[in-house]
C-alpha cells in the first residue's frame, strides 16, 4: 500500500542501496552501483550544467549587445552570481585575503556540489520510483534507480572532508614549508607542554576534516530521519488501531508537521553546504604564512 | 538486514562510496575550473572594474563640471561686472555729450543774439541815417519855400550837415 511505502525503520530512508537491477554486481563482497553514488553523479551533472548556464549569463556578453552585455540574465543566475559574489567578498576574502583567487573554484565548486546533493535530497525520487513500480507494474521489491540524500551518507561525505584535508595540507606544506609546519604543530606552546601538545594537533589535522564530514553527515541524517519518522506516524496509527479516521488525522498533522521540518530542511541544505565550505576556508587560512607570529598563534587557536 | 540495503547502519562507510565521492567531486571540480568559474569570476570582476571606471569617471565628469560651472560663474560675474561699468561709463557719456550739446546750443543762441542785435543796430543806424538825410532834404524844401529862394546845392549840404549836427546832439 501506498502510505506503507516507508520502511518499518525510518533509518532505512537514508540508507544506501544496490540499485535496482544491479543487485548482483559487487565488489569486495559490497553492492558495485548504489542509489547514493549515483545521485552524486546525478547531483554533479546537474550543478555542473546550471552552473555552465549561470557562468555563461554572468559571464559579460558581445560589444554588439550594448550596455546590457553587462547585465545578469535570468533568475537562477542571478542567485548564483549574488552568492558567488557574497561567498568572495564576505566570507571568503576576509579569512583567506590575497589568496582568495587561488581557492576560490575548489571552495565555490564545493559549495555548490554539496549544496546540489542536499536540494536533491528533498526531493523524494527514491519514493517516487518506488511507488511508480509498485502500481505500475505491482513490483514487489522497493524498486529505484537513484534518490535519497548522497550527503547523509558518511562515505561521501568523509570522500569530500579528504578532499579537504588534501588540500588543506597541500597548502600548508606549500605555504608554510615543512618546519613552519612543523613549528604549526606546536601550536606556539612552551617546549615542556610539548608531549601534549603535539599529539592534540597532530589529531586535530585529521579530526578537523572528520569533523566537517560527521557535521554534514549527521545534520542530514537528522533531517531525514525526523520526516521519515513524522511520515510513519499515520502508518503506525493504523497498524495500532486499524481505524481510518483516527490515520487520517494523524497523517494530516503529521504532514503538517513534515512539511514545516521540510522549511527547515531547505535551510539546513543552505547552511550545511556553508558551513562545510566556510569551515575549509578557515583551515587553509589557518595554514596559510602570517607575517604577524601574533596573529599566526590566534588564527591557527 | 534488509536484503536491498547496502548497509544496516547509516555510519557504516564504503569504501566504494568515498572513492566514488573523491573521483566525482575531483571531476566536478576540474570541469568547473575549466568551463564555469573563470566566466563567472571574470564576469565578476569585469562588471566591478566597469562599475569602477564608470564611477571614477562620472566623478571626473563632476569635477570637471563644477569646475566649469565655478569658471562660468566667474567670468559671468565679471561680465555682469564690466556691462555695468559700460552702461555707468555710457550714461556718463551721454550725459556729457547732452550737457556739451546744451552748451553749445546756449552759446549758439548767444552768439545768434548777438549778431541780431548787432544787425538790428546797423539796421536802426542805417534808418537813422536815411532818416536824417530825408528829413533834411524835407526841411531844406520847406525852408527854400519859407525863403522863396533858391537854396544852392552848396548851402543845402552845409544846411544839413549843420542840422544833423544838432540832431546827433539832440539824440546825445
Amino acid at each position: 500500500m501506498i502510505p506503507f511505502i516507508a520502511a518499518d525503520n525510518p533509518i532505512h530512508h537514508i540508507l544506501d542501496r544496490p540499485v535496482s537491477g544491479a543487485e548482483h554486481i559487487t565488489l569486495f563482497g559490497k553492492p558495485a552501483i548504489t542509489i547514493h553514488m549515483v545521485s552524486l553523479l546525478i547531483a554533479a551533472i546537474v550543478a555542473f550544467i546550471v552552473l555552465r548556464i549561470a557562468a555563461r549569463n554572468i559571464a559579460i556578453g558581445r560589444e554588439e549587445e550594448g550596455t546590457d552585455r553587462y547585465l545578469t540574465s535570468g533568475k537562477l543566475s542571478s542567485v548564483i552570481e549574488v552568492i558567488s559574489l557574497y561567498m568572495r567578498d564576505n566570507v571568503i576574502k576576509p579569512v583567506l585575503g590575497h589568496e582568495t583567487a587561488k581557492f576560490l573554484p575548489y571552495l565555490l565548486s564545493l559549495f555548490f556540489f554539496i549544496l546540489t546533493c542536499n536540494l536533491l535530497g528533498m526531493i523524494p525520487f527514491m519514493d517516487m520510483q518506488v511507488t511508480t513500480a509498485k502500481l505500475g507494474w505491482g513490483s514487489e521489491v522497493d524498486w529505484a534507480v537513484f534518490g535519497g540524500t548522497a550527503t547523509s551518507n558518511l562515505g561521501v561525505t568523509l570522500g569530500l572532508g579528504i578532499v579537504s584535508f588534501i588540500v588543506i595540507q597541500i597548502h600548508a606544506f606549500k605555504s608554510l614549508g615543512l618546519g613552519g609546519w612543523a613549528h604549526h604543530l606546536t601550536g606556539g606552546a612552551p617546549l615542556y607542554l610539548l608531549p601534549i601538545m603535539l599529539p592534540i594537533e597532530l589529531m586535530g589535522i585529521f579530526i578537523k576534516p572528520a569533523a566537517l564530514a560527521i557535521r554534514l553527515f549527521a545534520n542530514m541524517v537528522a533531517g531525514h530521519t525526523m520526516l521519515a519518522v513524522l511520515m510513519m506516524f499515520g502508518m503506525l496509527a493504523f497498524k495500532a488501531t486499524g481505524n481510518w479516521v483516527l490515520t487520517g488525522g494523524v497523517e494530516l498533522i503529521s504532514t503538517i508537521a513534515a512539511v514545516c521540518i521540510s522549511f527547515l530542511e531547505l535551510f539546513v541544505a543552505f547552511l550545511q553546504a556553508f558551513i562545510f565550505m566556510f569551515l575549509t576556508t578557515v583551515f587553509i587560512g589557518q595554514m596559510s604564512h602570517h607575517d604577524d607570529e601574533h596573529g599566526h598563534a590566534e588564527a591557527a587557536h | 538486514m534488509n536484503m536491498f540495503i547496502a548497509s544496516d547502519s547509516p555510519v557504516d562507510v564504503q569504501l566504494l562510496t568515498l572513492g566514488t565521492t573523491i573521483v566525482v567531486f575531483i571531476i566536478f571540480f576540474v570541469l568547473a575550473s575549466k568551463f564555469v568559474w573563470p566566466h563567472i569570476v571574470g564576469g565578476l570582476e569585469q562588471r566591478e572594474q566597469k562599475l569602477r571606471d564608470d564611477l571614477e569617471a562620472a566623478e571626473e565628469a563632476r569635477k570637471q563640471a563644477k569646475e566649469a560651472l565655478t569658471q562660468y560663474e566667474e567670468e559671468l560675474k565679471k561680465a555682469r561686472a564690466e556691462a555695468g561699468e559700460m552702461i555707468a561709463k555710457a550714461r556718463q557719456d551721454a550725459k556729457a555729450a547732452a550737457e556739451e550739446l546744451r552748451s553749445n546750443n546756449a552759446r549758439e543762441l548767444a552768439e545768434l543774439k548777438t549778431a541780431a542785435a548787432s544787425d538790428i543796430e546797423s539796421a536802426k543806424k542805417a534808418a537813422i541815417g536815411e532818416l536824417h538825410a530825408e528829413a533834411s532834404t524835407l526841411a531844406v524844401a520847406i525852408a527854400g519855400k519859407i525863403l522863396q529862394r533858391e537854396i544852392s546845392e552848396s548851402d543845402q549840404q552845409q544846411l544839413v550837415n549843420e542840422s544833423l549836427a544838432e540832431m546827433s546832439g539832440t539824440n546825445s
